[in-house]
Order: C-alpha cells, then structure tokens, then sequence
C-alpha cells in the first residue's frame, strides 16, 4: 500500500513537469555533452582547497582525485589494482613492499614524476600533514627508493592492511620539487594543484564552480576521454536535484541528493543510480552513548535502548532504501564481516523489562529518565535522526531532550565526552583494522580529537583481539579474530549500530565506465566516456 | 561649507560606529562554543592531536583575548580584514568576489520594491476608496505578513517548478561562459529576477502602505486645495506638489530599511542558492569561520551606513528645504 | 476607553483581526486538546495527501501530521512573538524613557548605542545570537528581543520628549515629586499608547523571525514550529508540496491578523492619525 502510493506521487510528480507541454530535458540534452565531451557535475560544499594531500574532506577527495594519484587503485571487492605503481610484491614474512612505478609518468607543470617523490610523500610531507597517512606510515621502518622507479616501504611489524594505504586520498603523491623543505600549509605552490593525474586545473570561480581540463601529457595513452569536468557549486538540497533532473548537471554523489529525491530522479529516463563505489567507505552509522555516565555505563539500558529503535523505519523512512540495518560493528561490504552476533528485536515489552529490572520506574506520566541527544549538525538526515531517537525513546518511558549545535560545538563536545547520546558516522577505509578498530580500542580513547574511541568504551579483550588481527597475515586467522571480537561488541553495545549507509550516484546514462573502482566518484575518471 | 561640515560630523560618527561594532563583534564571536581548529579537523573524516595543534598555532588561536582584538583592530585600520582558515584566502577577497552579487540582489529589490511601492501607492491613494484601492491594499497585507523564505518557495514551485519560466537557482547558467555579453547580462538577469522580486516583495508591500497615506496625507494640504483653485490641472499638481511631497517619508523610510534588506538576503540567498554575503554568512556561522564573520558584519555595517547616507543625500535632492535646514 | 473601544470594534479589519487571532489563541492553547498526543509522533504512513490516512493537511517525510505540527506550531510561535515582544518593550522603553526624559549625556549615549544597533542588519545579528548561545526557547526569545527593542526605544524617547514638555508634567515637577514617580505616573501612561501599537506590530515582526531562523535551522529541536516545518519541507517541495504550503499559510495568517489587530489599535488609540 505505502510502496504504491509512493510510487503513484513519483510518476504524478514527474508527469506534472511533462503536462505543460514543455519537455523539462530538451534544453539539458542539448548541451549536455559540451559538444566536446565534457562532464558537468555537481560538488557541495565547495572545496576549500584543492591540495588533496592538505585536506581529504569528501569535496576535496572527490575534485582532487581527478588531479592527484597514489601508487594503487582498487577493485570493487578491494583487491588493488595498479594506478602510479605497475606491480608490486611483498615479502613472505609480510614485512617489504616493493613496488614498481609506471616510467615516464610527468607532472602537471612537466616535471618528470620519479621514486624520489613517492619516498618524500610517504616518509615526509604526508607524515607531517595526513593524520591518516601517518598513522600507517609510522609503521614504516623505512621508506626508500631504488632508482628512480621501485619503492621499498619496510615494516616494523607486519600488518595486513597495508596495500590499502595507498588509495589516492589516504596516501596523494605531492611533488618533492615543489613542496620539499617549503611550509606545506602555507607553500606558494598551494595555488595551484599539481598533480599527476588525467585532469588538471583550469579555473576555480570561488562560490560558482570549479573547472578542470584533461591533461594532453597523461602518461596512459588515449586517456582521459573527457575533455573537461566542471564542478558546480550548488549550495542547496532542492536545487541540486532540479540541476541533475534538467540535465544541467549530470553526476552527483555521495549525500549531493537527498534521499527522498533519489528514487525519483533515479526514474528518469535519462539518469542512472548506482550505489557501487563507495565500498572503500562503508560507512556504518550508530547512536552512540556516552559510557562514561549513567544510566548508560549499564549494558542493561543500553540493550533497552536497543530494543527501543526500529532499524527499519530508519532504512525507509529516514534513508529511503539507501541503507541496510547493520548488525554489527563491521559492515557487510567489507571483509570479516560476520552476521553470527546477537540480534536486538523491537520490542517495547523486553526493553521495558531492562528497565524494570535496573530500577528505573516510570512516574505519573509514565517517565523513566530524562536523557539529552546531541543532534548532529550537518542537515536533514541527522535531524531526523535525532527526532526519531527520541520518539522511539518515548515508546520506552525515556525522555530525551534534543541539544542542537553547530558543526564547531558538535565536534568539541563530542571529542570533549561533554553528551549523553549523539549520532556518528564513521568509514571503515576498507579494513577493521584501518576503519573499524579505532572506535573501540582504549588506546584510541584520546580527550578533544574526533572521530576516535569518544563514547570511552574498555575492553582488555577486545583491545588484544584487534591488535592481533591487525598483524596476522593469513585472511583465515584474521577472519576467525575478527568473528570473536565482532560477538564480544554486539553483546555489550558499546553503540547502538543502526545501518550500513548507502551513498546514490547519480549520472547520465550515455556516461560510461565512470565507476569503476571501490572508490567510485573518487577515483580518477580516465576511463569515463560517452557511449558512442 | 555647512554640508562639509555635515558631512564630516557624519564621516567621524561612522568610523566611531565601525570601532564599536568590530569590537562587540570580535567579542561575541569569540564567546562562542567551540573551538574553530576543531570545526576543520571534524570534517576531514580522521583527526589527532598534533593536527590541532598546527591549526590552533597556524591561525593564532592561542593567543591571549586581548591581544587577538588589538591586532585585529590594528588590521582593520589597514583595511586588513584578516585570513579565513577554513576557506585558505584573504577575507577581503572573499567579500569582494561576493560583494557584486548581493549588491545587485539588495540594490534591484530595493528600487523595484521603492518604484513598485511608490507606483502601486499612488495608484491606491488617488484612487482612495475605490476597489482598486482595496485591491493594492489587500495584497500589500498579505505581502507584508509573508515569511520571505516561503515566498521564495511558493514562487519556485510556480514559476520554476510548474511554468518553467526561470531558473530556480544560482547566479548564471553552466552555459554561460560561451555566451556574448548581451546573452549573459540576459541569463544573469534572469536568475536575478525571482530573488530580487522575494527581498523586494515586502518592502514594496511597506512602501506601497506608506506612499498611500502619505499621498491622502499630502492631497488634503493646503497648499495642494490652493494649488487646484489657482486652476491648475490635476497632472500639474499631481507632479508640481503630490507626488514629490507624498514620496519623501516613503524614501527616507526606505534608507533605513536596507540593514533590514541586507539581513533578509540571507534567506534569500539561501533559498536561491545566490552566491553573494548572506550566503557567505550563513556559511561562515554554521562553519564558525571567525574571520569572515567579523569582516562580513563590518562590511554589511558599512554597506548599511553609506546606503543610509545616500538617503540622506537624495532626500535634499527631492526636498531642498532640508539642505537649509 | 470606552470611545477607544467603540473606535476599534467600528473597524471590520480589526474584528476580522481579532477573531482571526482568537482563534489560534485557542488553538494554541488547546491544542493538546485538539491534536492529542505529540506532534512528533510518527502517526501514518511517509507523504501522505492532504486527506490520506485521517491527516486532513497530510504527512511529512517521517509520516508525522502536518496538522498536528501546524497545532502545536501556534503555542511556539505565539509563545515567541510575545515573550520576545515583552523583553524588547522591557529594554526599549527603559531604555527610550531614561533617555528622554533625562537627555544631555545620557540621552545622547543613548541614542548613540540605539544607532549602533539599528545600523547592524538585525536578522544577521540574531541568526549570529541563536548560533553562539545555540538555539533554544530563551536563547531564541533573547536573540529576537536585542534586535527588536531599537524602534521602541526611539519611539519611546520621541514620546517622552514630546509629553515631559506638557504643563501638567512641569506641574507635577514643580510640586517636587521626585524624577522617578514623574516619569512613571505622569509621563509615560500618556506616552504609551503608539508604543502599544508598535509592540503589537513587533510582536508580527517577531514570529517572522522566529520562523525564519527556525526555517535556517536555527529552531528549537524539542519544539514543533512552523518556520521549521516549511524548512523541513523546503527540500521536498515537489513531492509534498502540502509540508511547507500550510505550515506558511499559518504563519501569513497569524501575522496578517496581528497586523490588522495593531492598524485598529492604532486607529483607536491615536485618533488624531485616524482621522486624516
């Protein structure tokens, strides 16, 4: 009945456009294409910079994937795939990577790119301004170069995510000639990025759009196809989806669309929606409480809380189908994902009991507790997200009083501990070891830095577990820890995992080959073509 | 020389006006929760320590109070609006490049608002008590008790949504860079017109109220019953007395709404995806980007000061007396 | 006062007003009455019509009631309108009243402020209030009240100017009252009444900005209100056009009939104006 109904506003909706007479595409096809091949996409929030090794914000990595370029590329099922390095070996004991650098491969400003590059990206410039970077370079004996074209990375100890670190925006190449000895942040050469990628900067109108041209000495003969992509700021939600219906843009990505606009631009005769490409990110998606305070140091009120949400409703009503419900710490597009773990059901009678059962009664109005949600402050989706926390509490005899912030406020309370509950959304980076271990390690448990071990979760074995998994070399041994620890975690909560996100791209149909890679609209785009 | 004088009276209350609002600014910002190297390093997905560390010291921010006020002021008195950490670029250029747009937005909604009031004004008051009349007035009540943003949203759905008339968003089409000059004064002018006509709508209902009863105001005057026995014709006096006369408050009450406009560009912006200072604005708090901000407010206190010694200015062109006075 | 009233219940516009305004008093006040239950419930299914599913406005993306957050809507916005209303008359004319019936420096000091703070556009000021002191009720009241006591305050100086020169002020000085009490009984209860008038605008004035800084984002969260609703359903207004067309319906009416209601009062009160 609902999926009808809906369906039937979707189709009314479209055909109002088509009623007038006008055909709503019949100017976008026209010059869609440039007449040269070009691409017009969207980008928001507008990059504040474009010196991808300075800033791996989603924009940034999205326009300056186009520009930069690591050692490896990777399949959607994450095996690597070579992009600056042709091949490469590691040693048995799982210690030395040897890679081998395409030749001839020449900088933006016609610098011939060598092994001395790589060695000052990895072992210097990233050290120092990739948080990222250096925490898996640090693991790095030693960094050098033999020749102008093979890299030796040495490990201190093995660890089996390696190959991983070296997707563009995790590990971007920066020019050792520009850059060495300068102060990165403030290097006259972060006026232009200079790269070795299929596109390159042409013009950057601040506040209207961003332009770049393929590059005519890219080292991958006929590539890239297109011959310009233009980045578009579109600051508002409503504009961006009438840009992609009209075909005034014709690729969007990540959350550009809002999920209630997908389905129905995704209709379009003239749209394509995949959801590949985002596999490197995985984002999993949780409510997270402060294990630091009462009531929800006890895992009894946690579980209640858990018995309280209806993942569900989440995945339709507040991402529209662009989600999965997750069932544990690891999502499924990832590996050592392991769906044996216990299962909350919704439940209003088992998470009373919980509560019962610690004590907390419900008064006169039938109030248990007063608990405060931190909502977090970056659009819609989290806005309902709060909204729905707190209905869904109510149905439980907990009252939650929603906190609003801005995006400074949000990040110094949350990395402060100073909350109750909020909402958090991290990318597993194609391995626990890189994404997931992070969010509940006790050493990971860091005062004012985001994006760690903020909700304070201890656990002696979850710590030895994850930390053997990181330097076992086998997928077997590693599967089988990552199982055990996978089961200690959903028993006892630490937060209250909700979905495995989807993100929607949206492109033009005649568009081909332009996701090809796990991480999809941030890849490079050397392939990208129009039908012929 | 006494308009000299005048005017320098004015010139020092604006640079005393301007030393006050930087620093109330610079001091509200700065009480702010949350701490702006955070607000960065929260965005770009991994974060540590020492990453916070080098932003806190790269922009200052471990300076004392009072010693980030003294320089800042220091650097206003060069006209050193400072650096945006968030955005990488000097604060005056990223005012300048957004100062065009809203100007143009704030400027078309002002005159069409005051030459659609005025208009729709005189019409009503000379046709006092006809259905016309109640026409005008009606619409201006209902104009001037519309939230801005939802006139915007109701003029995309008609206009942009349903007719397809004009675009519902942004300063110009991808296009444009193609297009000949005369094409893109057109495209511009084109996404210009459903903004402007949203921030002009409830100034011209204002003005349209106000030119009404100044003008029944100004017919029952003397002067203008002495004026029609002189035997002079209905469209002497209509120009020779009514109209100027009945004009002058709606324009003096004009010059003091623009700060009021300029806040409302905000919305505007934001609902039109306009790429000028209110939307700068908004972006800057939700960002908590202290630098522009401060440089925004002075800026728009500015733009607000010289519009309003415009008004001043153009009322003694309508009205000489004053100039005397 | 009896004439007053006569004046103001012989103005149609003024009763329509007025009834109007009634209404979404009681609306807003038994509005727990009429719409049980919280608005925030997720009552139905997602997009309803208007009329679909018992929600005769519809429903929004979460399947909660359009009606029922346009209910429960007039408490906040009402409750916003005149709270803030009160703080800014508060400062305005304690502010207008120190300054003219005291003048020289202090007037001048004053009136200097006043300016400063009218030369400041006002809605950027309170979006910036409501985001550094983050958005509540009270932070939502105090942002409106400090951009909106300036007219007032200059109103209120204008009147007190004008009044203290009067001979029954003068009289009542010469019998040596003390500044205070003259202030208080003689010169501002005849001073009040355009200040009443432009107070009850100011408080049409103040809901506008409420909702606009609700439709910005800037709201309450643990509140329902309709410049949130209309932002809610700014990004689905192909889909659902019903999600911000009736939650903005609600707001034109409101301060249409505020409007109406002051234009009357106006008339009543100062009938001099009324008459030309």
């Amino acid at each position: 009945m609902l999926r009808r109904d809906f369906t039937k506003l979707i189709l009314a909706s479209g055909a109002a456009g088509m009623a007038g007479g006008l055909n709503p595409f019949g100017d976008g096809m026209a010059y869609a294409q440039s007449g040269n091949g070009g691409l017009t996409a969207i980008i928001q929030p507008e990059p504040p910079i474009l010196i991808l090794p300075l800033n791996q914000q989603i924009p940034v990595g999205v326009v300056g994937g186009k520009i930069y370029e690591s050692l490896l590329s990777y399949d959607f099922d994450l095996t690597p795939k070579p992009q600056l390095a042709e091949s490469w070996e590691v040693s048995e004991d799982g210690l030395t990577y040897t890679f081998k650098l395409v030749e001839g491969v020449k900088w933006h400003d016609g610098a011939p790119f060598t092994a001395a590059d790589v060695v000052f990206s990895c072992d210097v410039m990233l050290k120092e301004v990739h948080p990222r970077a250096r925490a898996n370079f640090e693991r790095c004996e030693s960094i050098t170069a033999d020749g102008d074209y093979t890299v030796i990375f040495k490990l201190k100890e093995p660890f089996a995510p390696f190959l991983l670190a070296f997707e563009t925006s995790s590990a971007p190449i920066a020019p050792k000639h520009l850059y060495e000895g300068a102060d990165y942040r403030n290097a006259p050469a972060n006026d232009t990025p200079v790269g070795t990628g299929p596109f390159r900067l042409a013009e950057w109108v601040a506040g209207s759009h961003i332009r770049l041209e393929a590059n005519p000495d890219y080292y991958q003969e006929g590539k890239p196809h297109l011959t310009e992509i233009y980045y578009r700021v579109i600051p508002d939600g409503a504009a961006r989806a009438v840009a992609m219906e009209t075909g005034e843009a014709q690729l969007s990505q990540f959350s550009d669309i809002e999920t209630f606009d997908v389905s129905r631009l995704a209709e379009l005769p003239h749209l394509e929606l995949t959801t590949k490409g985002y596999e490197f990110f995985s984002p999993v998606l949780w409510y997270e409480p402060n294990l630091r305070r009462e009531p929800f140091n006890d895992v009894r009120f946690r579980k209640a809380m858990m018995h309280l949400l209806d993942r569900q409703i989440i995945v339709d009503r507040i991402m529209f189908g662009l989600a999965e419900p997750a069932t544990g710490p690891i999502a499924s597009t990832t590996k050592f994902y392991d769906a044996d773990v216990a299962n909350y059901d919704t439940s209003v009678e088992k998470a009373t009991a919980l509560l019962d059962e610690m004590g907390l009664t419900p008064d006169a109005s039938g109030n248990r507790i007063t608990i405060h949600h931190l909502v977090v402050p970056f659009g819609e989706m989290w806005t309902r997200l709060a909204e729905y926390f707190r209905q869904a509490m109510s149905a439980g005899g907990i009252e939650v009083v929603l906190d609003s912030t801005d995006p400074g406020g949000f990040a110094e309370t949350v990395s402060n501990w100073d909350y109750d509950t909020t909402c958090n959304m991290l990318y597993q980076f194609g391995d626990p070891a890189l994404g997931v271990a992070r969010s509940y390690i006790s050493s990971n448990i860091r005062k004012g830095v985001m994006f760690t071990n903020t909700e304070g979760y201890e656990n002696a074995e979850v710590d030895r577990l994850f930390s053997e998994a990181a330097v076992q070399t086998t997928e077997e041994a590693r599967q089988e820890l990552y199982s055990a620890v996978q089961k200690i975690l959903v028993d006892e909560l630490p937060v209250l995992w909700m979905t495995e996100q989807k993100f929607a791209t949206l492109h033009d149909t005649r568009i081909k080959d332009l996701i090809v890679s796990a991480t999809g609209v941030n890849a490079n785009f050397a392939e990208a073509h129009y039908a012929s | 020389m006494i308009i000299i004088s005048r005017l320098l009276a004015k010139l020092t209350g604006i640079v005393l006006a301007i030393l006050v609002i930087a620093t109330i600014n610079f001091t509200l910002v700065h009480s702010a929760p949350g701490d702006p190297a955070s607000v960065i390093a929260g965005q770009s997905g991994a974060t540590d320590e020492k990453f916070l560390a080098d932003l806190r010291a790269e922009y200052g921010l471990d300076q004392p109070f009072l010693v980030q006020l003294g320089t800042y002021i220091g650097k206003i008195a060069r006209l050193d609006l400072g650096y945006s950490y968030r955005q990488r670029r000097p604060v005056t250029d990223l005012i300048l490049e957004r100062l065009g747009p809203t100007l143009m937005l704030t400027l078309s909604a002002f005159f069409l608002s005051l030459i659609g009031g005025v208009t729709c004004g005189a019409l009503a008051g000379l046709r006092h008590g006809k259905w016309s009349d109640l026409a005008i007035s009606l619409v201006a009540l209902l104009l001037y008790a519309t939230p801005v943003f939802w006139l915007g949203l109701m003029l995309v759905l008609v206009f942009s949504v349903q007719l397809e008339w004009l675009p519902a968003f942004g300063y110009s089409d991808m296009r444009s860079d193609s297009f000949g000059p005369l094409a893109y004064a057109w495209d511009v002018a084109k996404h210009l017109f459903l903004p402007a006509v949203t921030l002009g709508a409830i100034y011209m209902a204002v003005y349209t109220r106000l030119m009404r009863s100044s003008l029944i105001e100004v017919a029952a005057e003397d002067h203008v019953k002495t004026a029609r026995a002189k035997g002079l014709g209905e469209a002497a006096i209509l120009r020779g007395h009514m109209l100027r006369n009945a004009a002058l408050p709606v324009v003096a009450f004009a010059g003091l709404q623009v700060g009021a406009m300029v806040g409302g560009a905000v919305v505007v912006e934001t609902v039109f995806s306009w790429p000028g200072l209110g939307r700068l604005t908004f972006d800057a708090v939700t960002a908590r980007d202290y630098p522009v901000l401060l440089g925004l407010f002075l800026v728009m206190s500015v733009m607000v000061i010289a519009v309003n010694l415009l008004t001043d200015l153009m009322q003694r062109l309508i009205d000489p007396r004053m100039a005397v006075n | 006062m009896n004439e007053t009233l006569r004046t103001f219940l012989s103005r149609p516009a003024g009763i329509v007003g007025l009834t109007i305004l009634g209404l979404v008093c009681v609306v807003a006040l038994l509005a727990p009455v009429i719409s049980p239950g919280s608005p925030w419930d997720m009552a139905g299914m997602p997009f309803a019509r208007p009329g679909e599913g018992g929600m005769w406005l519809g429903s929004d993306t979460l399947g909660r009631d359009v009606a029922a957050g346009v209910i429960h809507g007039a408490r906040v916005s009402l409750l916003i309108g005149v709270s803030s209303t009160l703080a800014a008359l508060a400062i305005g004319v304690t502010m207008g009243a120190i300054a003219g019936f005291s003048g020289g420096i202090v007037d001048l000091i004053i009136v200097r402020v006043t300016e400063v703070f009218q030369t400041i556009p006002n809605f950027v000021l309170a979006i910036l209030l409501v985001a550094i002191l983050t958005p509540s009720l009270t932070t939502i009241i105090l942002a409106i009240a400090l951009v909106s006591w300036p007219p007032l305050a200059r109103l209120t100086r204008a009147q007190v100017m004008s009044v203290s020169r009067r001979e029954f002020v003068h009289a009542a000085r010469c019998q040596g009252q003390s500044a205070v009490s003259v202030l208080v009984r003689h010169v501002l209860p005849n001073a009040i009444s355009p200040i009443i008038v432009t107070g009850s605008l100011t408080v049409a004035a103040a809901i506008l900005i409420e909702a606009a800084l609700s439709f910005m984002g800037l709201g309450d969260p643990n509140h329902m209100s309709w410049g949130y609703m209309v932002g809610a359903g700014r990004t689905v207004i192909r889909q659902a056009w019903w999600m911000s067309v009736f939650p903005g319906l609600a707001i034109l009416i409101t301060v249409v009939a505020i409007n109406l209601v002051g234009e009357a009062l106006n008339d009543a009160l100062n009938p001099r104006i009324a008459r030309s």
